[in-house]
């Protein structure tokens, strides 16, 4: 019996299982265990007094139920999806009109694109030191410069007032991803051939009409990928908000990754800063999954 | 076709816990890299005697010596090289024990030892932040310490931090607490003198307020290191840590919305760590500043010739500062025999006294602490505060509470809330924690 299964195992046509076990094992242990660790998790009380207890209580959904009454909690989802709209929106419009632009081939548009890439290179944490300077109430260079202009009298508090800490995040953020979405709309932009464009010119197509009618539509499969790439970078966004303002002034900044990481880690209230995660992993399974669906389309 | 969808939820699932990863497997990256061992032989080179009794116990130790490890999240180089000096000397002393220090860097410290506890994977010796001591104590991954030091002689603030219920589950490393430094200068420019008390403090810090240069700064941000700061203004009204809706913890908050719009102190404060307050002490831009004598190494090569000087905390009904520090804990199911043995030795006074020096710290033992600055007026001062330093807890939940008292300080400087309103918020939480 045994004999014949080993055997069954190595004909040709099960070859397949055979390459494809070491990326599956590896799914298996380090993405698919975490992620029924994490559920488990947050369906039971743990706390300081019962982490290394043998047997841990039992919660069912009930810390679901506390974090969607915690304001906190609804703070920062709303913040997280406030925060990914527009930091989308922003970066896609500028990214997009400076592809257009370096688009143009004039006779240093390829090392000046080369340097727009700087912000996307740069580490995250110094981005964050930099923007929580720029923003400084009385030592930011932003409040000088609006002094001077005469356009503000008195410095704002940008980063400690709770109506403006959250649009310095996004600034900063925006900062950072114009460049991702530049260089991938400009190799997009590179796809599309030249000739449609001469043959839309010789019809009398003017630029706004070949814009709408060429440019945007070939560009969908690539504009699709960089919104959804993008959605999913922005809504996981940590390291620039832990460094700009941890989540304050008042909580007014906390996003999803940030208040579980401070439920878990700070507070040590482990099983509702699992369940805060798994929140932001439900989020993005439904993005991940517009996202294959995407290219699935594309691919046929 | 209903395979399909399977498939093809799951493929998301991974893909979006492959992006979420991917920003963890860089953070783990550079976990990997800081907490790279420094084993305490290859750290002194330059010490040529202990260098080489080092190493002759190592290729020794290797015959099989029992193994000690030690965590910590001392990044200041000076720090590091002190430990590693009482290692190595300790594992040329003796050929049973060979001790090994492992540096994680403070903001995982909390995380690590977390995740230590959960998957056992725990140091023999971890030196912790005072504060967190009660936690870990609870999730029982401390040894029970009681009886086996003397701890009679130690600060009594220190000792509570790492009792619980009247079991010891740690020694003192070194203690701090806060003071008042003040910028000699600034202050004889604008005619005032130190202040004693909060009225006087007010004043002074307005009248210091002038051009570019506010009057007060203390960490006020939300989190630990905030509560640290603003805690012994509580303290000086009298109240208790876990009475944030009595009459002194209002007191308390109202001096700090008082501070904020008189313009007297930075609203930035609550952006601030305790380093960027001494930024900005050193530079000119505030005079008077609440911070603890680790700093005093910086300044002193930073800015040597800045005229500055240390006072006793202004003081509402009495002195008071925050206690803060390191503590020693033995991992239970760890080597506790060896680790208890290291700490025997590193917690005797030819050691203690040669790391507070090189730290900056004051001993725990108040019989060291006394006779440890006889010639710094800035370490004497904070030695007599330090008399007046509470612990904050010690209490399991303490970051609950924390997190409380942080909120409400931030939400009344930031203009959020009342005073008495905050106050009554924090105390809600409070009363929900702490049932005594």
């Amino acid at each position: 019996m045994n004999q014949t299964k080993k055997k069954k195992l190595f004909k040709y046509d099960n070859v397949g299982i055979l390459f494809v076990l070491p990326a599956f094992l590896y799914m298996l242990v380090f993405v698919g265990y975490p992620i029924v660790k994490n559920i488990i998790l947050s369906l039971q009380d743990v706390t300081v007094r019962t982490l290394t207890a043998d047997h841990k209580p039992f919660a069912g959904l009930q810390n679901y139920i506390d974090i969607f009454q915690d304001p906190v909690f609804v703070k920062s989802l709303v913040n997280t999806l406030l925060f990914t709209v527009c930091c989308l929106v922003l970066q896609f419009i500028i990214g997009f009109l400076l592809a257009l632009f370096f688009n143009q081939h004039f006779s240093v548009s390829k090392p000046v694109r080369g340097l727009m890439l700087i912000p996307w290179m740069i580490p995250i944490t110094v981005t964050a030191l930099m923007f929580k300077f720029i923003f400084g109430t009385d030592v930011g260079i932003l409040n000088y410069i609006l002094t001077s202009l005469g356009i503000i009298s008195e410095n704002i508090d940008w980063l400690t007032s709770t109506n403006t800490a959250l649009f310095g995040i996004i600034c900063a953020n925006v900062w950072i991803g114009i460049p991702f979405n530049m260089i991938l709309i400009s190799t997009g932009l590179t796809t599309i051939p030249k000739e449609l464009y001469e043959s839309a010119s010789i019809d009398g197509a003017g630029k706004v009409q070949t814009f709408f009618k060429i440019t945007l539509p070939l560009l969908r499969p690539t504009i699709e990928s960089v919104l959804i790439l993008g959605f999913i970078y922005t809504f996981k966004v940590f390291d620039l908000v832990y460094v700009m303002t941890g989540g304050g002034p008042v909580n007014s900044t906390h996003m999803l990754s940030t208040y579980s990481y401070k439920l878990s880690f700070e507070m040590f209230k482990y099983s509702k800063g699992s369940a805060v995660a798994n929140v932001l992993l439900v989020i993005l399974m439904i993005v991940g999954v517009f996202y294959l669906r995407a290219t699935k389309e594309e691919e046929e | 076709m209903k395979l399909k969808k399977v498939v093809s939820v799951f493929m998301a699932a991974m893909l979006s816990v492959g992006l979420l990863a991917g920003c963890g497997g860089d953070a783990g990256k550079e976990d990997k890299k800081d907490t790279s061992e420094s084993t305490a032989s290859n750290e002194t080179a330059g010490e040529d005697e202990s260098q080489d009794a080092g190493e002759d116990e190592s290729s020794e130790g290797s015959s099989g010596a029992e193994e000690v490890t030690i965590w910590y999240y001392w990044e200041t180089e000076g720090h590091q090289k002190a430990l590693d000096k009482v290692i190595t000397d300790y594992n040329a002393s003796q050929s049973d024990i060979t001790v090994t220090a492992k540096y994680v860097p403070f903001a995982d410290f909390k995380k690590q030892l977390s995740i230590g506890a959960s998957a056992d994977e725990l140091p023999d010796i971890a030196i912790l932040d005072s504060p967190d001591h009660a936690s870990y104590a609870t999730m029982g991954i401390f040894a029970d310490l009681s009886g086996k030091f003397d701890v009679a002689n130690y600060y009594e603030g220190a000792v509570d931090s790492c009792t619980i219920d009247g079991t010891l589950y740690g020694v003192p490393f070194g203690v701090n607490c806060l003071g008042l430094y003040y910028n000699q200068d600034l202050l004889e420019a604008a005619g005032c003198t130190v202040p004693a008390n909060w009225e006087e403090l007010k004043e002074t810090a307005s009248k210091l307020t002038k051009d570019n240069v506010t009057g007060l700064a203390f960490c006020s941000l939300q989190n630990e290191e905030g509560t640290f700061n603003f805690m012994p203004w509580v303290w000086s009204t009298g109240a208790g840590s876990y009475e944030m809706n009595s009459e002194g913890g209002v007191k308390a908050l109202t001096l700090a919305k008082d501070l904020i719009d008189s313009g007297a102190m930075s609203k930035e404060c609550i952006n601030w760590t305790q380093g960027d307050v001494m930024n900005q002490f050193i530079s000119g831009n505030v005079a008077m500043m609440i911070n603890g004598p680790w700093q005093i190494p910086t300044m002193k090569q930073e800015a040597p010739d800045l005229n500055w000087k240390v006072a006793l905390i202004p003081q509402d009904k009495e002195y008071a500062s925050a206690l803060g520090g390191e503590n020693y804990a033995v991992i239970a199911g760890g080597n506790e025999e060896g680790a208890l043995k290291f700490l025997e030795y590193a917690t005797a006074k030819e050691q203690v006294e040669y790391l507070m020096d090189s730290f900056g710290y004051i001993s725990a033992d108040k019989t060291i602490a006394e006779g440890q600055f006889a010639d710094d007026e800035a370490m004497k001062t904070f030695t007599e505060q330090l008399n007046y330093a509470k612990a904050r807890g010690p209490l399991a939940e303490w970051p609950e509470v924390s997190d409380a008292i942080s909120l409400a300080f931030n939400q009344v400087m930031t203009g959020e809330k009342e005073p008495k309103d905050a106050a009554d918020a924090a105390q809600q939480v409070i009363d929900g924690i702490v049932t005594k």
